[in-house]
């Protein structure tokens, strides 16, 4: 029943939207894309996806600018520079991947205080005035053991490869496998290593602690380490488990061709680099003076065994699969659906 | 452990006096111990891995070692965007084809050379410290690796996968070549003019000048030398890792200069040597792979990995030290 009220106040915004007089309303206004890094393919895919959504955006008059910013370091100090020198340009909204969750807040208060809109997305900030798309990347851990809890009945050994330690996002996905361990006790943890989200450190790490283990039945991952995973577990000559994905094209090509070679069957799962572009939308329809509320949960991108082929055809080499949202998207998420 | 001060003439105890013995025994002492809590599981497969991802430590250490050699502030950052760099530029280059692989490889080295002269062009005529120069060059280089590869995964030839991957009676093919490149890295640090003249600079520059070296253009090749080895390690790191990716080279600036401090080389300048650098590479990642089988938990993994290294620096230090 509220799903469906939902959905249709939400068509209903859209139609109202679509019809012209509300969008308008911010065609004279300036948004700002803070980014803290850019030195990875999902970062790259990222800012990628910003710059086609918005460009149109621009063009068909929905806002007057929309620019990406984005910081040389990695240093929470650097982008609460940034921001404040976005604040003196007179940017209308600020969307803000940040560097912590905290060290930015001095920051994104002035830019409240001066009346701007701040938006945070994946790297998101605490300070109240701000709003927050964040990820519930507890269950992001949590749904890889329910699917292997269907896939493999009897349970088994797990290897889990962690993300980068002392990272908000590799605890909370930890927190997620573990619960789902506690859930499914047909599984254990054997071994743990820290693959910090990327291949190479993950073929290494998981190269290391291979000898010492008894025999694997799956991979528990974060995202960007389940090739170097299974290069690792190649290079052993151990048979190969079941590696759960992270979306990355290389994952995905390599999963294609074991699939096609021996029907080999996993899942994949992890946050679409375009959530820039919703956080973007989430900006614009604050401008717009719709009610948002301040914590929104963005859904995570699944791919499974019947549509790999499609999101394997879609997603660019070396990147990431992805999807760019749109207006009507955002206002979806914004009505809790 | 008592101190060993006495001057001893045994054989043996003059080897304990080598700087980069402890490396050795602390590689030795992470490996027995992780044997032990296995129950003697896996001792040769956690050694031959071992000797495969060290083997791209000591490449670029064995670089950074020429660089701080050569006297206090030298130190090249640019290695973790030199190794994305040369590595796209390596894989873009073979595109999967064996024929391609030399040219693939004799690029990826000239494309360190080329950022080894650009680091030293920015700390000779616009003399900047090299910190700052080669911090701010790997941000010019991190920039074109991302234009220009885009994080583009082009699969290596066959071929070369193989080569690094491929093993000897268990001995990886990969650590017999870098074995045999730091050998002939040995002896040009140790028996060569240049080499002699690393060590004379990094000892006392203005001695080295008023012996007739020229202190410019030794640092000029060491710059060089560096990143040439960083973007030979880029190559065999793509290679071996089935592509090349962005942020493969990352922990490589830490790491390039911890193996160059715990193989025993001095910080400041003017004594180093090669052993340590295999020493200590194959210290660091047994040192992770032990901790990992233990199965410690993270912060704690992060403590003991911090403790240890300085515990070993401590005993090799106070051990060159003591030799004046």
């Amino acid at each position: 029943m509220t799903r469906i009220s939902s959905l249709l106040t939400a068509t209903a915004i859209g139609v109202v939207l679509l019809s012209g007089a509300a969008l308008a309303d911010t065609s004279g206004k300036k948004i700002a894309l803070s980014n803290n890094y850019a030195g990875n393919s999902w970062r790259q895919a990222m800012l990628k996806s910003w710059d086609t959504v918005t460009k149109k955006a621009v063009a068909d008059g929905v806002v007057a600018a929309a620019d990406p910013f984005t910081t040389g370091e990695n240093q929470a100090t650097e982008q609460a520079a940034q921001i404040q020198n976005l604040i003196l340009q007179g940017y209308d909204a600020i969307v803000i991947n940040a560097a912590s969750p905290t060290a930015l807040n001095g920051a994104v208060k002035e830019a409240c205080d001066a009346g701007i809109i701040v938006v945070s997305f994946d790297g998101v900030v605490n300070e109240p005035c701000a709003w927050r798309i964040a990820v519930d990347f507890k269950q992001m851990g949590a749904v890889q053991l329910d699917y292997l809890a269907e896939k493999i009945p009897a349970g088994g050994n797990l290897l889990e490869i962690r993300g980068l330690a002392g990272v908000f996002v590799d605890d909370e996905i930890h927190a997620g496998i573990e619960q789902g361990v506690a859930k499914h006790t047909q599984f254990k943890i054997a071994g743990s290593v820290h693959g910090d989200w990327t291949q190479e450190v993950a073929q290494k790490a998981v190269a290391g602690i291979l000898p010492s283990l008894p025999e694997i039945a799956a991979v528990v991952t974060q995202g960007g380490d389940g090739y170097g995973a299974a290069e690792a577990f190649k290079a052993a000559g151990r048979p190969t488990p079941l590696i759960i994905m992270g979306n990355r094209q290389d994952e995905l090509q390599w999963w294609k061709e074991q699939k096609d070679a021996n029907g080999y069957e996993t899942m994949s799962v992890s946050i679409a680099p375009g959530v820039s572009t919703l956080a973007f939308w989430v900006a614009q329809q604050i401008l717009d003076g719709k009610e948002v509320p301040k914590d929104l949960v963005v859904p995570f991108l699944r791919i499974d065994q019947d549509t790999l082929e499609a999101n394997l055809a879609t997603t660019e080499k070396g990147g990431v699969a992805n999807v760019e949202y749109s207006l009507e998207d955002a206002q979806k998420v914004i009505a809790g659906k | 452990m008592n101190t060993v001060a006495a001057p001893t003439r045994s054989p043996l105890a003059r080897f304990a006096t080598r700087p980069w013995i402890w490396s050795f025994i602390g590689a030795l002492a992470v490996w027995v111990a992780t044997i032990v809590f296995t129950g003697g599981k896996g001792a040769g497969e956690i050694l031959s891995v071992a000797l495969t991802f060290s083997s791209f430590f000591v490449i670029v250490g064995v670089g950074q070692m020429f660089v701080i050699t050569t006297g206090p502030g030298n130190v090249d950052l640019s290695i973790p965007a030199n190794i994305a760099l040369s590595g796209a530029l390596a894989m873009i280059l073979m595109d999967g084809s064996n024929g391609m692989i030399l040219a693939g490889l004799v690029a990826a080295v000239l494309c360190g050379v080329a950022i080894g002269c650009f680091n030293y062009i920015l700390i000779r005529t616009l003399q900047i410290p090299p910190i700052i120069a080669t911090l701010s060059a790997s941000f010019i280089i991190q920039s074109i690796a991302i234009a220009y590869g885009r994080g583009l995964k082009i699969k290596p030839p066959p071929l070369l996968t193989d080569l690094v991957q491929a093993h000897i009676l268990s001995v990886p093919l990969l650590a017999l070549f870098v074995l045999a490149l730091s050998v002939g890295l040995a002896f040009v640090l140790n028996r060569t003019l240049y080499g002699r003249a690393v060590t004379a600079v990094g000892q006392n520059p203005r001695a080295a000048e008023l012996a007739g070296i020229s202190v410019g253009r030794t640092r000029f090749l060491t710059y060089v030398l560096s990143a040439a080895l960083a973007g030979l390690c880029g190559a065999m790191l793509a290679a071996f890792s089935g592509g090349a990716s962005l942020n493969m080279g990352e922990e490589y600036l830490l790491a390039s200069i911890a193996v160059v401090v715990i193989g025993g080389s001095s910080v400041a300048g003017g004594d180093s040597n090669v052993p340590g650098i295999w020493g200590a590479s194959l210290f660091m990642y047994l040192l992770v792979t032990m901790l990992n089988t233990f199965g410690v938990g993270a912060g704690v993994r992060l403590v003991a990995t911090g403790v240890i290294i300085i515990a070993v620096i401590t005993i090799a230090g106070g051990k060159s030290s003591g030799r004046g």
